[in-house]
């Protein structure tokens, strides 16, 4: 047994049993949920409808966004509130070219997008014409979001600008980002964005076993993401991007380009909130520029807070438990739910500084401070 | 009915005659009976009372023909007559004597059609023709030329002789040159266009284009067009520079806009380190507490009270302290636990702000509420050709009342030492004996009262609702940080150059991308000064 | 024994069914999907409420074929994917029959694919551009031609010359704009007597005629400063499709600025009662709306309806509901014609099925609501009856003019040719 578990952990060059766990339990779900959906019938109990593989495999898309502001927020110190913008221009990337790919079914049966034709336009803007190809489409989800975060990025990081100015500043950028994309001669649809999806790589979009293929593909590059999260902590690039949350001036004293450091992890961030996006825009059926509204971002960082800054597990288990939250009280408490969700941000904040994963260890303080008397027998601490 | 019109001519001869001996008593009976006249008639009868009510020139006309508009003329059956009445507040009087009466039942509400209110403003506007108030006598004359009706150019030909005043001189003038350029010989016409050249006209740019178009019944000479074309070029010049002080009016005045907004934040943000997300919300309250004390007046007063003009002077105050001790609430409940985790008071404040926009929605419902402005804070106030409202120029005045206050505040007073100590190093000021728990609950306060003062405020310009605090909150922190953090000087500047920069490039890009050009300005000029206007010196090595 | 324990089985399996029919043949779901929180909440919350009247009344009165309607309430929290993941929930999880719902025109782009995968019903009551047409969607909402072109209409007839357009920056107000561009060249009026301005493509082509803001603008210095010179020369009137709260800034300034609807008239087309509980009326007085009800319709029917709604809301229990002041204006009107209709819908086909219901729908039914005869058109829009009002100092509207069965059109634009 242990044997085994040492050499999957050499095989993903992991070192923490708690990693392993993650992702053992995530692959289980990635297999388990999709089988469920196929293999039982409507109405059984092991049933699971598509559309709640719909709506956790946007869980899953959150979950990857929080990591990737987690990467920034957490390890790094750069509190981003403009997450929400590289999600959203990885989500617009893609839904180009979904919306090439609806074809002549729309309400105009014209190949260009109805707002276009509506619009009057008679052929398709040149930067329109690439999304055709769906690798393109992909790379651009991740290379567009990581070119905007390396512009701003060496903006922003040369002349060290940091902590608050810092996010107020990608606040100011992600809100003037939707105002343009509300435009509606901006080619993108302004406020009604991209919907209406018909196809995806060949594939019809309404039908079950694409909502499961999304999913899995959820599945799959949240497993990615978390191991590169992780293996990076590992490795001497994590400790520096560590010690530069802590004290950057001491980091630079020792010789390292700080900049050069946060310049890389920003782009990164960046470019896995796009592909987070891009696969979040087939799943949730719509991307709006009021995806970009700096309220998104806040929201973003709150996923963070609640489920623990700087943890690796924290992200993930804040983006699904506030959303999981927000869906079940609006639907039960349609009148109240921002008041019992605000609550619990302000509950977490003054009552679980390190979030929902650092509340064990809290308690565990609090029990062993109890009762110093009784020396504790713990557990290696995660 | 004729003898009865014929009577009323006689005593109308009779009471002009009295008229321009210098009395006007009897002049306003008459005018009363004729209103009766036609809110009771219908076609010619109306008509003709509609004629006779032109040539008398009591102000009561104006008065009431606006309470016609307004739906305070309403009618009653009695049992041989009915009777007009017009309400003020909750009073009524009889329309045709004046005389305070209480009305046995329910008067129905009387509104004039929207064909015949125009014939009562043409009346109104000849009636202001002659009144003693400068800026009604400008505004009727111009609008009289402006129809180009040749029925009153002989009026207002004999009318511009004999003004006293520039300004109304000027204005029966261009009346004159306007309707003119309709009405007169081609020698006119053309004199008309250099007159409204050279008086830099822009409301008879469209008739000067008119009277040299070609498609018109008379043909222009070719005269007229270079004429035209000069004038042209003068009004467009002159216009050019209205246009401009007109933006830096703006300007000025959304910058204190902004300014107000932002100011609480300069300090909960800028001097405490607050990241404090509900600001917006108090900004809110303040809205809410202005329109609480604003359905007090009226309940209290009755809107059409004297007094109920002053439920906003009541209103600032109020909106001030309510906002303040919220404020303090959440201090003492909240942010002092998170005064070293600045970051995290962001989350917290969040969480209050979606809190307090459910309750407000909860409480005075989705809808936003309707704050009215007070009949002193209507209207706008002429210099030349650039208009200013009176609600702006009072939201400027009180701006700088509120810049100059908080800077005597911080500066002279030991409160105001006593909080630069704690926010610029809260141990040392507490071992020094400042009272650092109480300081930052006051400064908290203060910086949130400013919140709601800002709301009361904003209440005259735009929306009171659950979420009017969301407007402003990005541009609030935008100006905070452009200023320079924890510099009130540099808030100050900064909301000014904003406002200034976004009003200027409003008429060239349109609203949409002028806001999104100073948003990236501003990105921009972080990369210039990080720190902002005024950077925070420290000696610390991570501040 | 094996036989028995089938037999048993599939008895115990019937007995089920009809126990669960039993049960639910008192009952029928249908589901209220409106914003009650974030910025479209100030409008849409009047919907879920005179929703919730409507069913109550209908329940009181017998229900749908004997079943009693019983409201599945969610909140779409102006969230548009939220807006689909909702819309998704009802129709598999709660399987209502119907969906009443929607404000603005992104929320139904969002849910429109889920209710044409799942195949569902939703019933949308709110004026808007056009240039749709889903076979799941009834349309119960205001078209172009029956708002926007009837108001211009009345504003030619009136003797106005000249027209400045303006609105906030998303599709309702251009789609409307570009419409009534091409209506007021093909009657005559030209271009440089449209204000606002124009953009063209680089074929020459205008692509967006009028004056555009950002959502929840709230400087309106600039605009109504450029409408009073654009007025200055007389006879110009102001057509308004700026969304929402927007309109309260937009309206402070422009009465501050000294222009009275006499000499400059605003129509507005996003404006009703129910906003007009947020504005101060006596800035409003005079300027005009155009809608397929007002509420100071005076017919024995609207009469019955405001009383109806009035006791109801003093006796509801629904949190958050705001008692006093109450007003109804067209969407909630319109929600209410929808309910009715597609009642009487379900029992002309005799069945709830979504897509029975619509056959009957597009047949052509007739309902006698507050605003008028309503008639369903084979387009999935209603004819019915255009008023326009001219707003009085209380809030309300005063009809000046009233067009009898206006057919609702939803594809106009590129129809007027000058």
């Amino acid at each position: 047994m242990e044997s085994v578990l040492s050499r999957i952990r050499g095989w993903l060059l992991l070192k923490d049993n708690s990693d392993l766990g993650f992702l053992a339990l995530l692959f289980g779900v990635m297999i388990a949920l999709p089988l469920g959906n196929a293999l039982f019938p409507d109405g059984s109990a092991l049933h699971v409808s598509s559309f709640a593989l719909g709506v956790w495999g946007k869980y899953l898309c959150y979950a990857i966004l929080a990591i990737s502001l987690n990467m920034l927020w957490g390890y790094t110190g750069l509190l981003c509130l403009g997450q929400c913008l590289f999600f959203a221009l990885g989500g617009y990337a893609f839904g180009m070219y979904l919306m090439l790919m609806i074809g002549e079914l729309g309400s105009y049966g014209s190949k260009l997008p109805d707002f276009m034709v509506f619009l009057g336009y008679e052929k398709l803007p040149a930067h329109w014409k690439p999304f055709y190809s769906p690798t393109f489409a992909i790379l651009a989800a991740a290379w567009v979001p990581g070119l905007v975060a390396l512009i701003f990025g060496i903006l922003a990081f040369r002349s060290r600008i940091k902590g608050v100015y810092f996010a107020i500043l990608t606040q100011a950028l992600t809100y003037a980002a939707a105002l343009l994309f509300f435009r509606n001669d901006f080619t993108f649809g302004g406020n009604n964005g991209f919907t209406d999806f018909r196809f995806i790589l060949g594939a019809d979009i309404r039908i079950d076993s694409t909502s499961r293929w999304l999913f899995i593909a959820s599945c799959l590059l949240l497993f990615a993401v978390y191991w590169l999260v992780a293996r990076i902590l590992e490795t001497k690039f994590g400790k520096i991007q560590q010690a530069i949350r802590d004290s950057e001036n001491r980091v630079r004293f020792s010789g390292y380009s700080t900049t050069h450091f946060k310049v890389f992890i920003f782009v990164v961030s960046a470019m896995i909130a796009g592909l987070a996006g891009a696969l979040y825009v087939p799943q949730a059926g719509i991307i709006n520029p009021s995806e970009m509204w700096p309220a998104k971002g806040l929201d973003i960082v709150v996923w963070v807070a609640v489920g623990g800054r700087g943890t690796k597990l924290g992200p993930v288990i804040g983006a699904i438990l506030v959303n999981l939250l927000k869906s079940w009280a609006t639907r039960a408490y349609p009148e109240s739910w921002l008041i019992i969700l605000g609550m619990v941000f302000v509950l977490v904040v003054l009552f679980m500084p390190n979030g929902i994963v650092g509340l064990w260890a809290q308690i565990k303080a609090r029990w062993s401070k109890g009762r110093l008397s009784k020396p504790e027998t713990t557990v290696a601490s995660t | 009915m004729l003898s009865k019109t014929l009577g009323a001519y006689i005593l109308r001869i009779l009471l002009s005659s009295l008229l321009t001996l210098g009395t006007s008593l009897g002049d306003e009976k008459e005018a009363r009976r004729l209103l009766v006249e036609i809110v009771l008639r219908e076609g010619a009868e109306r008509a003709a009372a509609l004629e006779a009510l032109g040539d008398e020139g009591d102000p009561v006309i104006a008065s009431m023909v606006e309470a016609w508009r307004g739906g305070q003329i309403l009618r009653y059956r009695t049992d041989n007559a009915t009777i007009i009445l017009f309400k003020d507040g909750e009073a009524f009087s009889t329309l045709l004597t004046g005389e305070a009466v209480v009305p046995a039942t329910g008067p129905k509400i009387d509104r004039p059609s929207r064909k015949l209110r125009k014939t009562l403003k043409r009346i109104v506007d000849l009636i202001d023709l002659s009144s003693p108030d400068f800026d009604k006598r400008i505004e009727a004359a111009l609008k009289l030329g402006l129809s180009q009706n040749p029925q009153y150019l002989p009026d207002l030909k004999a009318r511009a002789k004999r003004q006293e005043d520039s300004n109304t001189q000027r204005a029966f003038d261009e009346a004159v040159a306007i309707s003119e350029l309709a009405n007169g010989s081609i020698e006119n016409r053309l004199a008309a266009i250099r007159t409204l050249g050279s008086m830099k006209s822009f409301r008879a740019r469209d008739y000067i284009e008119r009277c040299i178009s070609t498609d018109g019944d008379t043909k222009p000479t070719d005269e007229m067009v270079t004429a035209a074309k000069r004038a042209f070029a003068e009004i467009d010049s002159h216009q050019k520079m209205v246009d401009f002080i007109g933006t830096l009016f703006r300007g000025l005045s959304l910058g204190s806009v902004l300014l107000l907004v932002s100011y609480g934040l300069a300090i909960t943000f800028g001097q405490m380190g607050v990241i404090n997300m509900a600001h917006g919300e108090f900004i809110a309250i303040g809205g809410y507490t202005t329109y609480i004390v604003q359905n007090k007046f009226a309940s209290a007063f009755g809107e059409g009270s004297s007094v109920y003009g002053y439920y906003f002077i009541t209103a600032i105050p109020l909106a001030f302290m309510v906002s303040a001790i919220v404020g303090a609430i959440m201090e003492k409940g909240l942010i002092q636990f998170l005064y070293k985790r600045p970051l995290e008071s962001l989350l917290a404040t969040w969480g209050i702000s979606m809190v307090l926009q459910q309750v407000f929605r909860l409480y005075f419902g989705a809808a936003n509420v309707s704050v009215s402005s007070p009949q002193w804070l209507a209207g706008s106030l002429q210099v030349g050709d650039v208009s200013m409202s009176y609600s702006r120029v009072a939201l400027i005045v009180c701006v700088a009342f509120v810049v100059i206050g908080t800077y005597l505040l911080l500066s002279k007073t030991s409160w105001g030492l006593h909080v630069r100590a704690t926010m610029q190093n809260r141990q040392m000021a507490s071992s020094l004996g400042v009272p650092s728990g109480r300081v930052n609950m006051i400064t908290f306060a203060f910086g949130s009262g400013l919140a709601g003062l800002a709301g009361a405020f904003l209440s005259q310009i735009g929306n009171v609702g659950p979420s009017m605090g969301q407007t402003y909150i990005v541009d609030s922190f935008m100006v905070v940080v452009v200023g320079g953090v924890g510099n009130l000087l540099g808030a100050t500047l900064s909301s000014l150059g904003i406002g200034m920069v976004d009003q200027g490039l409003q008429p060239i890009l349109g609203p949409v991308m002028g806001k999104i050009s100073v948003l990236f300005m501003i990105i921009l000029f972080l990369q210039i000064k990080p720190g902002g206007l005024f950077p925070a010196r420290s000696r610390s090595l991570d501040d | 024994m094996k036989k028995y324990f089938k037999t048993g089985l599939a008895a115990i399996a019937v007995a089920a069914v009809f126990a669960s029919t039993a049960f639910s043949a008192e009952k029928v779901k249908v589901g209220v999907l409106h914003s009650l929180s974030g910025t479209m909440a100030i409008s849409e919350t009047s919907l879920r409420d005179v929703l919730l009247f409507t069913f109550d009344e209908i329940n009181a009165a017998g229900g749908v074929m004997g079943k009693m309607i019983e409201p599945v309430v969610v909140d779409g929290a102006s969230d548009w994917p939220l807006f689909a993941e909702k819309a998704e929930q009802l129709l598999v999880k709660d399987k209502v029959a119907a969906t009443f719902g929607c404000w603005t025109s992104v929320s139904r782009k969002s849910v429109l694919p889920v209710y044409e995968k799942h195949n569902g019903l939703l019933f949308y009551p709110v004026q808007y551009e056009g240039e749709e047409m889903s076979p799941n969607i009834f349309y119960t909402a205001e078209a172009v031609g029956q708002q926007a072109i009837p108001a211009v209409d009345f504003l030619l007839n009136e003797g106005m010359k000249k027209f400045y357009l303006i609105g906030t920056d998303y599709v309702y107000p251009q789609t409307t704009n570009l419409v009534l561009f091409e209506y007021l060249l093909s009657k005559g009026v030209s271009v440089e007597d449209i204000g606002g301005g124009l953009r063209k493509d680089n074929a020459g082509k205008v692509i967006s005629a009028g004056n555009y803001t950002p959502f929840g603008h709230s400087d309106f210095q600039q605009i109504v400063a450029d409408i009073k010179k654009f007025s200055a020369s007389g006879d110009a009137c102001v057509i308004n499709t700026i969304n929402g709260d927007a309109n309260v800034p937009f309206f402070k300034e422009f009465a501050a600025s000294g222009i009275t609807s006499e000499d400059c008239p605003v129509v507005s087309f996003s404006l009703s009662e129910d906003e007009f509980r947020s504005l101060p009326a006596k800035d409003l007085v005079g300027h005009l709306g155009c809608w397929t009800y007002f509420m100071s319709i005076d017919t024995l029917a609207n009469k019955k309806f405001i009383t109806n709604f009035n006791s109801w809301l003093a006796k509801t229990k629904v949190p958050g509901i705001i008692k006093k002041d109450r007003v109804t204006c067209s969407p909630m009107v319109l929600s209410y014609n929808g309910v009715y209709l597609w009642k009487a819908a379900v029992e002309k086909a005799k069945s709830f099925e979504p897509e029975k219901v619509m056959k009957a729908l597009e047949s052509g039914i007739s309902f006698d609501g507050p605003g008028g005869k309503v008639t369903t058109q084979k387009n999935h829009h209603l004819t019915k009856t255009v008023y326009i009002g001219e707003t009085l100092e209380t809030g309300q509207f005063a009809i000046v003019e009233t067009m009898k069965d206006v057919f609702g059109e939803p594809f106009l634009k590129g129809t007027f040719k000058k």
